[in-house]
């Protein structure tokens, strides 16, 4: 078959054999047949005459980067976006498939200049998400696959497709620079090498723990990690399943993690993930992103930093950690203080450590923000030492409802369902002015039962201690079960790290 | 060359251990400051070895011994070449108004001298070195710390900030603070320690008296990375061994005071305030009383633990000497013998910085209980006798035993707390019977306390 070449197109095959253009390294015959791949590929994406062939790199440039790529992998995404911003004038024919994003950030930017074809089954992730009932964003998609269909036949779209996993398999079609990076036998980035650039469209993702590099195509960008995070907590408020929210979260901040996002994003995933867990009373994973929070908010990205700091406090609170506790205290500004929320955790610490139960149940019931759900974790302690205190010093006896309204209860019902869960059921005594409760007689029954919720405490803190300690020292003399954890933490990059070496 | 060899040689021929630490420091000696640079000048790293080989031969040690010995010197050397590259750097940096961490480079010196503590640990653990050269490992250990602690501050300049994350886990921030090299510190002294206590030789000839001089320096090291329960650790491998080892009494002074010192701390930290009052009260009465420095630190935690333990305060002529102290201590102590709430609280206040800086806090704000105390003594005191009962001599009158809650409340209005209101009060009056501060009960349906007649505030006289 004859073709008729359009004229820019044989331009660029006299530029490309232009002593000018030369690059010393690369033969003339390397070149011919690297320009006849670019041309057939051009022709089968029926772009010959779309292509903006005067700024399209020439042939030995081409060569050049592929060199480039295959010297350090870890220059794929650089020399990614070199190429692609030469190329992206040329790519314009096929309009981008992904969403615009207002967002200039560093990823996204990095990602609009991606030609479409490199990014993972258009195809697929439209039609998965297209699922999520999402109304709104339904259209604009559609929108968006209008503006595909007027400048490019439905059918490129399957044809793209194809082509991608041609190449993909590695047969012996040429090979083009786009796909070098993405090749499964190309040596695995190490994860200190540099961000991953995630190119997931999929909005859910289940959480797996990471023993290798992530692929790019199972990790989501910023935009759709935004838009992830929206679905997930309307689904929280809708569903309460929090087994799913949880998983939800910590692939997210897992794809934050990989692709080295740190923003007022990242702050806001943590923070909900922190809410939420609260809410569902799991404090280990509540303690994770507060740890992480803390690092966070230490770079100034935004965020509820005061709200947080007066969980913190209430938190220490509840493990009966004083080391920690002291550590807060330091690191608290005179502005911190001032703030409502830390000024009443830090209220509910002081009347805690003076005795003043009084003033410390008051407290409990105008609680700010969702500490109530931290202080529900301790207030029965608490009530325990109260009534240990109380049954010491009151005798003969007291009203039961001046017992409800010091220990915080809602009514008499429960205060005296309270008493008697803890041992205390025949101290009950009814007079001409209601129920009392005989103190003077009570003995050690509420010392003992203090004392027994607060050695169970220790132990709690001392499991959510470890968890939470960095991975620091591990001398020798640590008990072994403490040091498992550390030590697998390390040993897991051996591998990947020790494959590269011999790749 | 010439005059570190020969220190050595005379050092290792009188067989003193301190003289042949001194030797392998990276600071110059008084007598001699040119002896780093000389010693780095007159040699070379390719003959380094050679050099130092063929000098140590008029000791005729066995060859195991002297290889290990070459080896130590020639880390030596290298790490000589960069304290004086750093000192160099730092010089420069000076007139150029730069920061010691921004100029010289830290952690570089921290790898080589790390190389000296290695060799030295190869030539213990091949049991070439003999223990009386020991003090060598406290010279490289206590190095090790100082550098790791200058090239923490390098690279948390170089970086700026809390760094990424470098594996793959699953969170975005890489745990807290720059204090990488102190951790690898803190560890490879941890391997001198089991180097150390590891040693099964007689006791004569044993590591074992090292333990205590390590040890203080692990627990340094800890509490310097703020992870103080890791030196918990270290106090039970101690107490394991406590029965093949020597007694603390028979280890150097300073060793004792320093452990005491620190095991007072840990036990404060804990709460455990007896154990802490023991060991402090025994680092007091060893230090000299020209360590000011050591004497105000073990007050500071000393004069809390007592306040806990038996509500004494310190008498204005024991803090008299020590101006901190007396800034730290005086106010408060003032105010809770006054029982003066409100001065209590303004004086916490005041030296909230200073006191969680130093972890005694949240001690001292029990101190509110015995000034709590002291208010309601007075209170007591002031409510006068019991009318004389008929035939009792003037002598044995007896104070009035029932007090309304009113007062109390009243005492504490006056001293400052505006929004009291009964039941706190009552609240308050409660945990003082529970502590054991006061002695008697409330009644409820009469709005009294009732105080035991006899010793209602014990161990105040009344």
């Amino acid at each position: 078959m004859k073709i008729d070449w359009p004229a820019p197109v044989r331009e660029y095959v006299s530029r490309a054999f232009m002593a000018d253009n030369a690059i010393p390294g690369i033969d003339a015959a390397a070149v011919s047949a690297k320009l006849k791949a670019v041309i057939t590929d051009a022709a089968e994406r029926e772009c010959l005459h779309t292509l903006d062939w005067p700024t399209y790199p020439l042939p030995q440039q081409i060569i050049q980067m592929e060199k480039a790529n295959a010297a350090g992998a870890n220059m794929a995404t650089q020399t990614w976006a070199n190429v692609a911003a030469i190329a992206h004038n040329g790519v314009q024919s096929s309009p981008p498939l992904k969403r615009k994003s207002l967002d200039t950030d560093m990823t996204d930017a990095a990602n609009t200049k991606l030609p479409p074809w490199r990014q993972k089954k258009p195809g697929a992730g439209l039609a998965d998400r297209i699922d999520k009932d999402q109304v709104e964003r339904t259209e604009k998609r559609q929108k968006k696959v209008k503006d595909f269909r007027s400048t490019a036949p439905p059918s490129k779209l399957s044809d793209l497709e194809k082509r991608r996993q041609r190449f993909e398999n590695g047969t012996s079609s040429p090979k083009s620079p786009y796909f070098s990076s993405s090749r499964d036998d190309s040596p695995m980035p190490d994860a200190n090498d540099g961000p991953v650039v995630g190119t997931c469209q999929k909005l859910e993702k289940n959480y797996f723990r990471l023993t290798a590099p992530p692929k790019p195509e199972t990790v989501r960008p910023l935009p759709i990690l935004r838009e992830a995070l929206q679905l997930v907590i309307k689904k929280w408020a809708q569903e309460h399943h929090y087994g799913y929210t949880c998983d939800q979260f910590k692939s997210m901040r897992q794809d934050l993690t990989v692709q080295h996002i740190k923003n007022d994003f990242t702050v806001r995933v943590y923070e909900t993930h922190a809410r939420v867990a609260l809410e569902q009373g799991d404090l280990g994973e509540y303690n994770q992103c507060q740890t992480q929070l803390r690092a966070l908010y230490k770079q100034k990205l935004g965020g509820h930093p005061e709200e947080f700091v007066a969980y913190r406090i209430l938190y220490f609170i509840h493990t009966c950690n004083r080391t920690s506790l002291n550590d807060v205290l330091a690191d608290l500004t005179p502005a911190d203080k001032q703030h409502e929320a830390v000024k009443h955790a830090l209220d509910v610490r002081s009347s805690l450590a003076t005795g003043n139960y009084h003033r410390f149940f008051r407290l409990f019931n105008d609680c700010p923000n969702m500490g109530g759900y931290l202080m529900d974790k301790f207030i029965d302690r608490e009530r325990l030492a109260a009534m240990a205190s109380i049954c010491k010093s009151y005798k003969p006896d007291v009203k039961v409802s001046f017992l409800t309204s010091e220990l915080a209860f809602d009514d008499d019902q429960q205060c005296a369902q309270f008493l008697c869960e803890n041992g205390g059921e025949a101290l009950f005594e009814n007079k001409d002015d209601g129920l009392r409760y005989l103190t003077g007689k009570a003995g050690l029954i509420f010392e003992t039962a203090k004392q027994k919720a607060f050695r169970g405490v220790d132990i709690k803190a001392i499991i959510f201690g470890s968890l939470s300690r960095r991975k620091a020292i591990q001398p020798a003399s640590l008990p072994p079960r403490m040091k498992r954890g550390k030590t697998v933490g390390s040993k897991r990059y051996e591998l990947p790290n020790g494959a590269r070496k011999m790749a | 060359m010439e005059s570190i060899i020969s220190a050595f040689v005379r050092a290792f021929q009188s067989e003193s251990g301190y003289d042949l630490a001194a030797v392998f420091t990276p600071i110059a000696p008084k007598h001699d400051s040119g002896r780093l640079y000389s010693f780095h000048r007159s040699t070379n790293a390719y003959s380094v070895q050679t050099d130092v080989r063929y000098a140590l031969t008029e000791l005729h040690m066995p060859k195991g011994e002297s290889n290990a010995w070459v080896e130590v010197f020639v880390a030596y050397w290298k790490a000589v070449g960069e304290v004086l590259a750093a000192e160099e750097a730092l010089n420069i940096g000076k007139n150029q108004g730069k920061s010691s961490a921004e100029s010289a480079d830290w952690p570089k010196v921290y790898d080589a001298w790390k190389d000296v503590l290695n060799a030295m640990h190869r030539g213990y653990s091949t049991n070439y070195f003999e223990a009386w050269t020991i003090p060598c490992l406290y010279v490289s250990g206590k190095y090790l710390r100082v550098f790791a602690i200058k090239a923490d501050e390098t690279l948390a300049k170089r970086k700026g900030g809390v760094a990424f994350n470098a594996g793959f886990e699953d969170d975005v921030a890489d745990g807290e603070g720059n204090t990488e090299k102190l951790e690898d510190a803190a560890r490879q002294i941890n391997r001198i320690f089991s180097l150390c206590i590891s040693d099964r030789a007689p006791l004569a000839e044993s590591r074992k008296w090292g333990l205590y001089y390590i040890t203080n320096l692990l627990f340094k090291t800890y509490f310097k990375l703020n992870s103080v329960s890791l030196s918990k650790n270290i106090l039970r491998s101690l107490q394991a061994s406590a029965t093949d080892m020597p007694p603390l009494s028979a280890f150097p002074k300073s060793h004792q005071v320093t452990f005491n010192y620190y095991c007072g701390v840990i036990h404060f930290l804990d709460e455990n305030y007896t154990k802490a009052e023991e060991h402090l009260t025994a680092a007091y009465n060893q230090s000299l009383a020209s360590a000011t420095r050591n004497v105000q630190l073990i007050l500071t935690y000393l004069i809390p633990t007592r306040l806990l333990t038996s509500h004494v305060l310190p008498t204005p002529a024991l803090l008299k000497p020590y101006a901190r102290l007396q800034r730290l201590f005086a106010p408060l102590c003032t105010c809770i013998k006054r029982g003066d709430l409100g001065g209590f609280d303004a004086a916490l206040q005041a030296g909230e910085d200073e006191f969680v800086k130093r972890r005694i806090y949240l001690t001292l704000e029990r101190g509110r209980d015995v000034c709590l105390r002291n208010l309601f003594r007075r209170v007591y005191v002031a409510g006068g006798f019991e009318a004389p009962k008929e035939g009792q001599p003037d002598g044995e009158r007896v104070r009035r035993s029932r007090v309304p809650v009113a007062e109390f409340g009243a005492a504490l209005r006056v001293g400052g707390e505006k929004e009291i209101e009964g039941d706190e009060v009552e609240c308050l009056i409660a945990n003082l019977i529970y502590k054991n501060l006061l002695k008697g009960y409330i009644s409820r349906a009469h709005a009294m306390v009732v105080l035991n007649k006899k010793g209602a505030f014990p161990g105040t006289g009344v």
